[in-house]
């Protein structure tokens, strides 16, 4: 072929694939689930922002709490009108999604610290959580749904866990 | 400051825009490509859904209303080959009775031309760029030259899908592909592994930066990157001829003088660019009658899924599909609602993002989920709906009262769906599932209606008052300013629309060039 690269090519996809992350007091470049492995402190996300976006997270998509859920909105939000997130489809543009973030996660953080999260989500599905001050929570529910995804099947850990053969033409280096 | 002044300057470097470059630059002009986007090589086309997201649209968003917006951030792109970088190679053509809905129904827009003038088009572009597919099993395809390929496999999911479109009287075809199903013109062909989405850096799918960008580089065309085009300035002593484009680059304002000028710069965008450049109470070019940005159009289109106890290893393929049905597409009067309407059979899909199988379902949650998806890995199928829109004056761009970071005021599209549309949607998606039913679904849903393409908004036509640009894309109003593009588009047809546009640019090069345009070629 005279153009592109080989079926499976296997290349690198960059340091930048990797986030910055404040560890323990310092900058540190790692993927999101090891800045979740290591406590990470979120540096867009609020302490209760991102404790309530795990939490509701890994009751939506277990395993997304652990795979960095929290550490990758928060690097994604930091990238601003780089940000990969997916509600730029949907509604969220670029330079909406911080306040668009903030907000819902607050409103997630409040209704879950006196209901299980279960009640909650069930409720955000629906529209029914009382006193939900934020974006409508159905629409809140679906993308952090969507986010959990990303995180925990997005990946060739993934696709393997689901016995998908990942096959890349080119393989990220990292999951985003 | 005033840099050089080609020959012509095309904005935008995606399907349409490199078309030309090619044609032109080979044909010996010069040529100054001015991408918004950044430059790209097929060593960006990562694998991944989540990394895809970097080919589309990360420019000034749009600002979107009506019933039924036209959804820019997920099917606009940036940079090298734009939109065309993540397409997915369905190349279809308009059907005859397309070019003529006002006529025969009463809505939407006549083309100025008709199909038997673009067919010419459509067989060079299609020997030119490779297409797969079956002709002779394509029974409702127009008039044409066969497929210079052979069609793409049909994996288990195509074929099980398949036996409900049998069982229901219906008739399938492979897809048509814009995608090597054989090594051809130095390009490999296909492995099916489903990340059209992400690019395609093998360059089996023929995106831009594997067909026209090698040939205009060649040729040598100039290609700016980072640089966004503004507005296009009229000449002071001639106010039907442009002068220039001025443009924003790392920062700086500049112009660039030329003799002639193609806006290809997306449809939103093309309309976008050419509104702004209205001055001192100058209406903008194309705009003498208010035409300019009206008649925005995008395909209604949606999913129908299912589970199945047969595998149906959905991985597999591509993503645009396995097999068309076009049974339901010339009735565009039907009893239920109005317009055209196709099926793409069997798209490959993965388990996130957009278009996912885990997010179609957002009811399964928790411990339920992983076993949920790790039977849909294998036991899932889906099929695609794309449904005509109808044209109308009232869904269309405008300039927002917020200015992106150039200053440029941002866009802001208005689409509503006719209530006619909306309802042919709905009757194809009823009898969508009970195909799905009919192949042996245990389980069927499906997703919400979305937006699949966006066209108009510079509509062709031979009444200015009617339209912006004449059959050739020349704006009305002017002697040296072209559209290409999908937003020359009167009408949207069912089908998508790569493969029209790319011959609509190639039509458009034989008039610019002076060749004889091959109306006698009629079949």
């Amino acid at each position: 072929m005279t153009a592109g690269h080989n079926r499976r090519d296997v290349i690198t996809g960059g340091a930048a694939a990797l986030g910055l992350f404040l560890i323990g007091g310092n900058q540190v470049w790692a993927t999101p689930s090891q800045a979740a492995a290591r406590n990470f402190t979120p540096q867009i996300l609020t302490q209760s922002q991102s404790q309530a976006l795990s939490t509701l997270a890994e009751h939506l998509v277990p395993g997304s709490a652990k795979g960095g859920v929290s550490a990758y909105v928060d690097t994604q939000l930091k990238a601003g009108p780089n940000s990969l997130l997916m509600a730029k489809y949907v509604g969220v543009p670029v330079e909406q999604q911080k306040g668009f973030y903030l907000s819902a996660l607050d409103a997630v953080a409040s209704a879950i610290s006196d209901k299980p999260v279960a009640a909650v989500a069930e409720a955000m599905a629906s529209d029914t959580v009382p006193g939900w001050q934020g974006p409508p929570a159905s629409y809140v529910f679906f993308l952090l749904r969507a986010d959990a995804l990303d995180v925990t099947y997005g990946s060739q850990a993934g696709f393997s866990d689901l016995d998908i053969p990942y096959s890349a033409h080119i393989r990220p280096e990292t999951a985003w | 400051m005033i840099q050089n002044s080609p020959d012509t300057v095309i904005v935008g470097a995606g399907a349409a825009g490199l078309t030309l470059a090619a044609r032109l630059a080979q044909a010996g002009e010069s040529v100054v490509v001015l991408e918004a986007g950044a430059q790209r090589s097929t060593s960006d086309m990562i694998s991944s859904q989540i990394w895809a997201r970097k080919l589309k649209w990360s420019a000034a968003a749009v600002e979107e209303s009506g019933t039924h917006p036209v959804g820019h951030a997920f099917n606009a792109g940036s940079g090298t080959g734009g939109s065309a970088a993540h397409h997915y190679g369905v190349w279809l053509r308009l059907h005859q009775e397309d070019f003529s809905v006002q006529r025969d129904h009463n809505r939407s827009l006549d083309w100025p031309i008709t199909y038997q003038d673009l067919k010419p088009y459509y067989d060079r572009v299609q020997d030119a760029i490779g297409i797969s597919g079956d002709h002779v099993a394509e029974v409702w395809r127009p008039p044409g030259a066969p497929y210079p390929m052979p069609p793409l496999p049909v994996f288990a999911q195509g074929r099980i899908l398949d036996r409900g479109f049998q069982a229901t009287g219906r008739r399938t075809a492979p897809l048509p592909l814009a995608i090597n199903s054989v090594p051809r013109n130095g390009r490999a062909p296909c492995q099916f592994d489903g990340w059209c989405d992400a690019g395609c850096p093998i360059g089996a799918l023929a995106n831009p930066l594997v067909t026209s960008l090698p040939k205009a580089l060649s040729a040598g065309a100039d290609i700016r990157y980072d640089a966004q085009v503004i507005r296009v300035l009229r000449d002071s002593n001639r106010a039907n001829h442009i002068r220039a484009v001025e443009y924003a680059q790392h920062g700086k304002r500049h112009q660039l003088v030329a003799k002639r000028f193609i806006i290809a710069a997306f449809t939103v965008q093309t309309s976008r660019i050419l509104l702004n450049s209205s001055l001192n109470k100058q209406p903008a070019p194309g705009n003498r009658y208010d035409q300019l940005g009206r008649y925005l159009t995008t395909h209604p289109a949606g999913t129908i899924f299912g589970l199945f106890d047969d595998e149906t290893t959905p991985h597999l393929g591509v993503s645009g599909g396995q097999l068309l049905c076009h049974d339901d597409y010339a009735n565009k009067g039907q009893t239920g609602g109005f317009g055209s309407s196709q099926w793409l059979i069997a798209n490959a899909i993965k388990p996130h993002d957009l278009l996912g199988y885990g997010t179609s379902r957002p009811d399964v949650i928790g411990g339920e989920l992983r076993p949920w998806l790790q039977r849909a890995a294998k036991h899932l199928a889906n099929m695609t709906l794309v449904v005509e829109d109808i044209s109308s004056p009232d869904n269309r761009v405008t300039l927002s009262e917020v200015r992106d970071d150039a200053g440029m005021p941002k866009a802001h599209t208005h689409h509503d769906i006719a209530p006619e549309v909306a309802n042919r949607w709905q009757q194809r998606i009823d009898e969508g599932e009970e195909i799905f039913r009919a192949a042996g679904a245990t389980e069927v849903w499906h997703g919400p209606r979305v937006a699949m393409h966006i066209m108009g908004g510079t509509v062709m036509g031979d009444d200015e008052k009617k339209s912006v640009t004449d059959t050739f894309g020349r704006v009305h109003d002017t002697d040296n300013l072209y559209v290409s593009g999908p937003s020359l588009f009167p009408s949207s047809g069912a089908v998508n629309p790569t493969f029209t546009l790319t011959a609509l640019a190639e039509r458009q090069g034989d008039h610019l060039l002076g060749t004889p345009v091959n109306d006698a070629l009629h079949a």
